[in-house]
């Protein structure tokens, strides 16, 4: 008999991530569906508006990456007119591209992730002194690892527990047979945690300098809105500045000092999870972060490139633009194209949806049918991975420096192969690894920031394109960046100074998207085979290996309910 | 121009307005658009009141938080009364509105950001919601009727509460 498990909503509310898996007699995952529920459908909205303002509607499909939507879709308007962005908004975008890389990702490890590895109740019953003690051997430079700390954080933890509810901690397995951290490294996780919430409200202030506010900063087809003067008081003055450089540095110490280390000392107790949830082993990565303007993508520091079957000898060139490359399928999505089309790449991009699933509330969805509200993109016909590992592992291959230190540093102090890297903690090792270089980064971009200003140049957009009287009668661009997520781009198609079609390809629709004509599962649904499940009716270890893809499917409504309980509640149909 | 550049190295308001919801959800986007009618007659507040567009931003709106003495979320809340209902909540009311564990770390709910803030001893000492019930939430922008109907409502309800905390 086959045990089907349904965990759904993955992500917390009505109509994002199901997931539905299929157990074998041995009790691993034989087969996996993954399905977006919810109709998402922004190029609709798009249409027909003004490109200057398509970055600010972008802005808003997600609840927390506003900027790298902002970033992608002004970079598509520049791309189809050929405006080329002054250094400083080249260099403004990437600090702000970094800082939203470094703050996600602290942010998933802490307050998403590490729920699936960390015991939270079990934190209750550790030693003070011992975990002091864990503390100043995991990590020598941090700055709070005293006894007395952490009887605090006991404190503060027990109160909130006994206040009567969990709260943040809710609705995860406690006690569940896969956690094996010892209590004190699961009250370690814990004050960093908190360590963690503290400083994401820091950090993000970066933002509201660059973008003049936040949420929701500001960007521009042609540059940035920010407007610098060094001896200024109105404007981006080295007041301002150097209260950036201070957020840097302290991002950078989370960063060494709490987040690398609690990776390590976590995925020390985890050794197993190398080998399950590799999934596809193939990856992509459009690359970002230019050092002489956005044409020159050898001059990237996270490198473009696609590696096929786990092939670390090749990367390939990719290229947005040719319609033989990324295609997107419907062959199990609810929709349809004109003329009975099967695949289209992204400027002749469709969105019409076709509904043709069972009536909500369902217990099933049927593998053979169509079943998700995605699409299904594919590389040259191939499923891929995107998102740090990805990353990770094309700079790795492309022979990048910095990637190989701090793979090799990584590998060595977990004693594990590079081979180790397909898989779940592979995924999430390598979310903290491309942090490392981010924070360093943001350091260095940072400092080009300060010696390009103090050289005279304060120019931060080029507007001679700005006016639709300049733009030619037609224009196709694409814009893309690479999410904390993964790769994403924008396609627009500019019409008589209006959007005449406009294609998004967001990360986690190349992640969590369904199988395709050739019946080849997406990123989840292969990383999900073959895993052991220790309760089916407790799915945590499904969760751990969609946890460490950092879904975002959910990027919306956010509705309060009279009972937020039952919104949370996994369905387990046996 | 340059309005916004230093508003959080200022002292907070003392009171904060923060309008939730996505804007590319039809009924989801009545916080902001709530937002909107109410920034009309800011300046009556003098400095008290600080209105926010929080968009979907959960945990990043946390450390908008520190410092106040009271904070008002206006947001789309689904009961399963009447589209267009008005709904005030208090604090207490809302524990009931647990945030749960979260699937994914782009989640923003209101739930979330206040069980953060408690955990980080930052909640204001007053809190309260004033909501409209939705009618639909799916892609589309711009609100539907009943929920247009009800802004003005909504509106006076959230002015009473600033007048009574002013």
């Amino acid at each position: 008999m086959t045990t089907r498990v349904v965990v759904d909503p993955v992500t917390r509310i009505e109509g994002h991530l199901r997931i539905e898996a299929m157990l074998n007699d041995s009790g691993h995952v034989g087969d996996a569906m993954s399905s977006g529920t919810m109709w998402r459908g922004l190029e609709v909205i798009l249409q027909g508006r003004d490109p200057r303002d398509a970055w600010a509607f972008c802005e808003r499909i997600c609840g927390v990456c506003t900027t790298v939507h902002a970033l992608a879709s002004v970079r598509s308007v520049e791309n189809a007119l050929g405006i080329k962005v002054p250094k400083n908004a080249e260099i403004i975008r990437n600090i702000m591209f970094l800082t939203q890389m470094v703050q996600d990702h602290v942010i998933h490890f802490y307050h998403l992730h590490a729920l699936d590895w960390v015991d939270i109740v079990s934190a209750l019953k550790a030693d003070p002194v011992a975990t002091a003690a864990l503390a100043q051997k995991v990590s020598p430079s941090a700055e709070k690892a005293s006894p007395g700390y952490f009887r605090d954080i006991a404190t503060t933890l027990k109160k909130y527990v006994d206040s009567g509810q969990l709260g943040l901690f809710d609705n995860a397995y406690w006690g569940h047979p896969a956690y094996k951290l010892p209590p004190e490294a699961n009250l370690m996780a814990v004050a960093h945690y908190l360590e963690a919430l503290k400083w994401q409200k820091e950090i993000i202030k970066i933002h509201t300098v660059f973008g003049g506010k936040n949420p929701h900063p500001n960007y521009l087809v042609g540059g940035m809105a920010s407007a610098i003067n060094l001896q200024g008081d109105s404007a981006i003055n080295i007041e301002r500045l150097n209260m950036v450089k201070d957020l840097i540095t302290q991002a950078k110490q989370i960063v060494d000092t709490l987040y690398i280390p609690d990776l390590l000392a976590v995925a020390s107790f985890y050794r197993e999870w190398t080998q399950i949830g590799g999934g596809l082993g193939n990856y992509l990565a459009y690359g970002d972060i230019p050092q002489h303007g956005i044409s020159d993508v050898a001059s990237f520091k996270f490198p473009r490139g696609a590696i096929l079957n786990k092939n670390l000898a090749e990367v390939l060139p990719v290229d947005p633009a040719d319609a033989g490359q990324v295609q997107e399928e419907i062959t199990h999505s609810w929709y349809e194209y004109s003329g009975g089309k099967t695949a289209l790449h992204p400027w002749d991009g469709e969105t019409s949806p076709k509904y043709t699933g069972p009536k909500p509330p369902y217990t099933q969805l049927d593998e053979n049918a169509k079943y998700t509200w995605l699409k299904t993109p594919r590389w040259k016909g191939n499923a891929m991975e995107v998102g740090p590992l990805a990353r990770v592992l094309i700079g790795f291959a492309s022979g990048h420096s910095d990637f190989k230190e701090v793979v090799a540093a990584a590998l060595g102090a977990l004693k594990i192969p590079a081979a180790a890297l397909f898989s779940t903690l592979g995924r999430t090792a390598a979310r903290s690894l491309e942090t490392q270089l981010a924070v360093q980064w943001l350091k260095d971009e940072f400092d080009n920031l300060i010696a390009n200003l103090k050289a005279g140049d304060s120019t931060t957009a080029d507007t001679s394109k700005w006016e639709p009287s300049t733009w030619p009668a037609e224009a196709k661009g694409y814009g893309f960046t690479e999410a904390p997520r993964g790769a994403l781009c924008h396609w627009i198609h500019i019409k008589d100074t209006k959007i005449a079609n406009y294609q998004i390809v967001v990360p986690s629709t190349w992640n969590a998207s369904p199988k395709d004509a050739k019946g080849q599962h997406g990123a989840y649904e292969s990383a999900l085979l073959g895993t052991p499940m220790a309760d089916p009716k407790r799915p945590l270890e499904i969760l751990r290996t969609i946890h460490s893809f950092d879904p975002c499917l959910a990027c919306a409504s956010h509705v309060i309910g009279k009972d937020g309980r039952k919104l949370s509640e996994f369905l387990i149909r046996v | 121009m340059m309005n916004g550049y230093l508003d959080f190295l200022r002292e907070p308001a003392p009171i904060l307005v923060l309008g939730l919801g996505n804007t590319l959800l039809s009924d989801d986007g009545v916080g902001p658009a709530l937002l909107d009618q109410l920034s009309s007659s800011a300046q009556r507040w003098e400095g008290q009141v600080e209105f926010m567009d929080g968009g979907t931003q959960g945990l990043a709106l946390l450390g908008r938080l520190s410092g106040r003495k009271a904070l008002i979320i206006v947001d789309a809340v689904k009961t399963g009364a009447p589209p267009g209902t008005v709904h005030r909540m208090t604090l207490g009311e809302l524990r009931g509105a647990n945030p749960g564990r979260r699937g994914s770390a782009h989640e923003g709910n209101a739930g979330e950001l206040l069980a953060a803030a408690q955990l980080v001893d930052e909640l204001p000492d007053r809190l309260f919601v004033v909501g409209v019930e939705p009618k639909k939430i799916a892609t589309g922008y711009g609100l539907s009727a009943p929920v247009k109907r009800a802004l003005p409502e909504a509106s006076k309800e959230v002015n009473q509460l600033l007048t009574q905390l002013c």
